[in-house]
């Protein structure tokens, strides 16, 4: 089995006046379908990119597959182990998510503006009693921030301090504190200035090779995934219309949709 | 030669600071011809905005503009800024929703534009509205809607129509599809293309896209911290690129290519200096490969009309 299993991955969300405005003007419920039962799988150590339109369900995806969304339908599976199994004990739970990392988008919103940038990096040890005393929690975040490119004197800095590809990287280097095994990744360079989103393409790309990490990369753009997937998934109105590895999918892509996708980004390229 | 519609010459912006008077836009100078749309690249903070916002005289204080001149039609625009805004030059602005008020109808909104801005009836006014939304592929029935009854897409392109009412000769546009999918990102820079074509608008496009420059712009500006790093044709500028800070752009910008698989992508070391801190000489000196002992301390201007980097020199007097 591979080791992480998307499967039949569905979420609906309601959409309905409340019950009391529905009964008073006989509409009916209003449910959209984010996501459509949705199965993929990804072998360990390699990666697995989600590329879809604004609104066609891939952060829905991603925060179910990190634990922060419960699907409606379907579960994720890591290791053989059911994220969302209802009998899994807690600490069994907490155990699992330890081992599924998240990177936001927005490098901007994701870290809190009040904390410490050693706190940030250093809550998922915490969190997850990982590390004992404070003296080797610094020492691990010390080494987290060289990992990243940072400095170990950085810890004491507030997020406001750096720029966004750094912000990026402290976010990276937080989800790594807990030692995953996955990391997802939603759009982790959409904010980013081309030369910034190649520094951070490349950190997760040395970061992968060094330590088997297993990606869910999640993006709009297609050329960003080119250098780092090994596979492509595409996504429309929530349900996965295609999958290929990329050298498949530019050549030969099935859907119309996928056509389109590829037609529409803009190219550097002159032909 | 072509024909010159606006003409920058070495416009200053500074900000007076706490930390004294920072310089956010130095020595720019850039011309804009008839009919063609010239992209503005670099990265956040390079001052592409400000460029913009000097153009149109709405730099907020304390930032003002210090020095230089803008000519638009032969005449010098940078003393009286509002005797062209909106009229003859106008914005488009990343966020459709700061040109546009939730609380009118789309109608309304063009319809004041347009009365503003040209000597005609109430009822002519209405016929243009509709026929400028058609322009832009919205369904002129709509133009009694609200704006939140449209896509982010939709939005945008009624932001275009209002820039377009009063029929101006140039349009700024501000990462105008930065915030949009690709699919409809390509319907908008495909309008634009149209209307230069068609109208003969100039456009400057700012961008921070590499591939919106390929596909959109007839000539490109790179900004570097503030200062042109370089400017030419763009075909040229992204196949033969002088300026080692844009030969780094063009090199980081990955590509839809399956043989792109596992290559590390190359990358520029380091950022962009903050105006507080900038370096001395060539403001990229300190991330750039090719640095000679002049870069250090001598700030290069354009050389051969194409970039301002010391290689040129050399280059030059080689030949
Ligand atoms: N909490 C919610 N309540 C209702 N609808 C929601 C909620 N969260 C997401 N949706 C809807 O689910 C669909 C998928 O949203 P999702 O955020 O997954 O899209 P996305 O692919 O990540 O888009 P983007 O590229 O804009 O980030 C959208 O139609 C969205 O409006
Ligand atoms: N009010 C201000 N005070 C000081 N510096 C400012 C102010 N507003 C903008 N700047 C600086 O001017 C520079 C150019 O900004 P901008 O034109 O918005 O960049 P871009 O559009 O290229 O991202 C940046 O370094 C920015 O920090
Ligand atoms: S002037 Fe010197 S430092 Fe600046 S880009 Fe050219 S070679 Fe590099
Ligand atoms: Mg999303
Ligand atoms: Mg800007």
């Amino acid at each position: 089995m591979s080791f992480v299993v998307a499967k039949n991955l569905t979420r609906n969300y309601d959409l309905s006046d409340p019950l009391i405005v529905r009964a008073l003007t006989m509409r009916p419920k209003r449910i959209l379908t984010a996501v459509d039962d949705v199965n993929f799988s990804i072998e360990k150590g390699t990666t697995y990119a989600l590329v879809g339109e604004s609104g066609s369900g891939k952060s829905t995806i991603a925060k179910m597959a990190v634990g922060l969304l419960k699907p409606s339908v379907g579960t994720l599976i890591v290791d053989g182990k059911n994220l969302n199994d209802p009998a899994l004990a807690r600490e069994d739970q907490l155990a699992l998510r330890r081992r599924i990392q998240m990177v936001f988008q927005s490098p901007y919103a994701s870290l809190n503006p009040r904390w410490r940038v050693g706190d940030i990096i250093a809550e998922p040890i915490k969190a997850f009693c990982l590390i004992d005393g404070i003296k080797a929690q610094s020492m691990r975040v010390s080494e987290l921030l060289e990992q990243v490119g940072l400095a170990p004197s950085d810890a004491t800095k507030y997020p406001h301090e750096f720029s966004g590809g750094q912000r990026q990287r402290i976010s990276i280097a937080r989800a790594l504190s807990s030692q995953p095994e996955v990391i997802v990744c939603d759009e982790p360079t959409s904010a980013l200035d081309v030369s910034v989103q190649a520094q951070v393409l490349n950190l997760l790309k040395a970061l992968q090779k060094e330590y088997a990490l297993t990606y869910l990369f999640i993006t709009h753009d297609l050329a960003v995934v080119s250098t780092m997937a090994n596979k492509i998934g595409v996504l429309n109105k929530g349900r996965l219309v295609e999958e290929q590895s990329p050298a498949g999918l530019f050549s030969r892509p099935q859907q119309d949709y996928t056509k389109m996708l590829l037609n529409a980004a803009p190219s550097i390229n002159f032909d | 030669m072509s024909e010159n519609l606006l003409e920058i010459k070495n416009i200053d912006v500074t900000f007076k600071t706490r930390h004294g008077i920072l310089k956010a836009i130095d020595n720019l100078s850039l011309s804009v011809n008839k009919g063609e749309i010239l992209g503005l690249v670099g990265e956040s903070g390079a001052g592409k905005s400000m460029t913009g916002a000097a153009i149109l005289g709405l730099i907020d204080p304390p930032g003002r503009l210090s020095s230089g001149q803008i000519w638009y039609k032969g005449q010098r625009i940078d003393q009286a800024p509002e005797t062209i805004r909106g009229h003859e030059i106008s914005m488009i602005f990343q966020d459709p929703l700061v040109s546009l008020n939730p609380l009118r109808r789309i109608g309304d909104q063009l319809v004041e534009t347009i009365l503003t801005h040209m000597p005609i009836t109430k009822y002519e006014a209405i016929e243009r509205a509709r026929k400028g939304l058609e322009e832009v592929g919205i369904d002129p029935e709509r133009i009694n809607a609200y704006p939140h009854t449209f896509s982010g897409g939709m939005r945008q392109r009624v932001v275009i129509a209002l820039a377009l009412a009063p029929e101006p000769a140039l349009i700024i546009a501000d990462e105008p599809t930065t915030a949009l999918d690709v699919s409809v990102q390509a319907q908008i820079l495909d309008l634009l293309k149209r209307l230069c074509r068609e109208r003969g608008t100039s456009i400057i496009l700012v961008t921070h896209d590499m591939g919106v420059i390929a596909e959109t712009t007839d000539r490109v500006g790179v900004l570097y911290a503030g200062r042109l790093a370089e400017i030419g044709d763009t075909r040229d500028i992204l196949t033969n690129p002088k300026h080692p800070y844009t030969k780094g752009l063009v090199a980081s910008t990955p590509r839809i290519d399956a043989s792109s698989f596992d290559k590390t992508l190359y990358q520029i070391s380091g950022s962009m200096p903050k105006l507080d801190a900038m370096p001395c000489g060539c403001a990229f000196h300190p991330r750039c490969e090719f640095v000679l002992d002049k870069c250090r301390s001598d700030i290069p201007s354009i050389i051969a009309n194409r970039a301002a980097c010391w290689l040129l020199d050399k280059e030059e007097s080689l030949l």
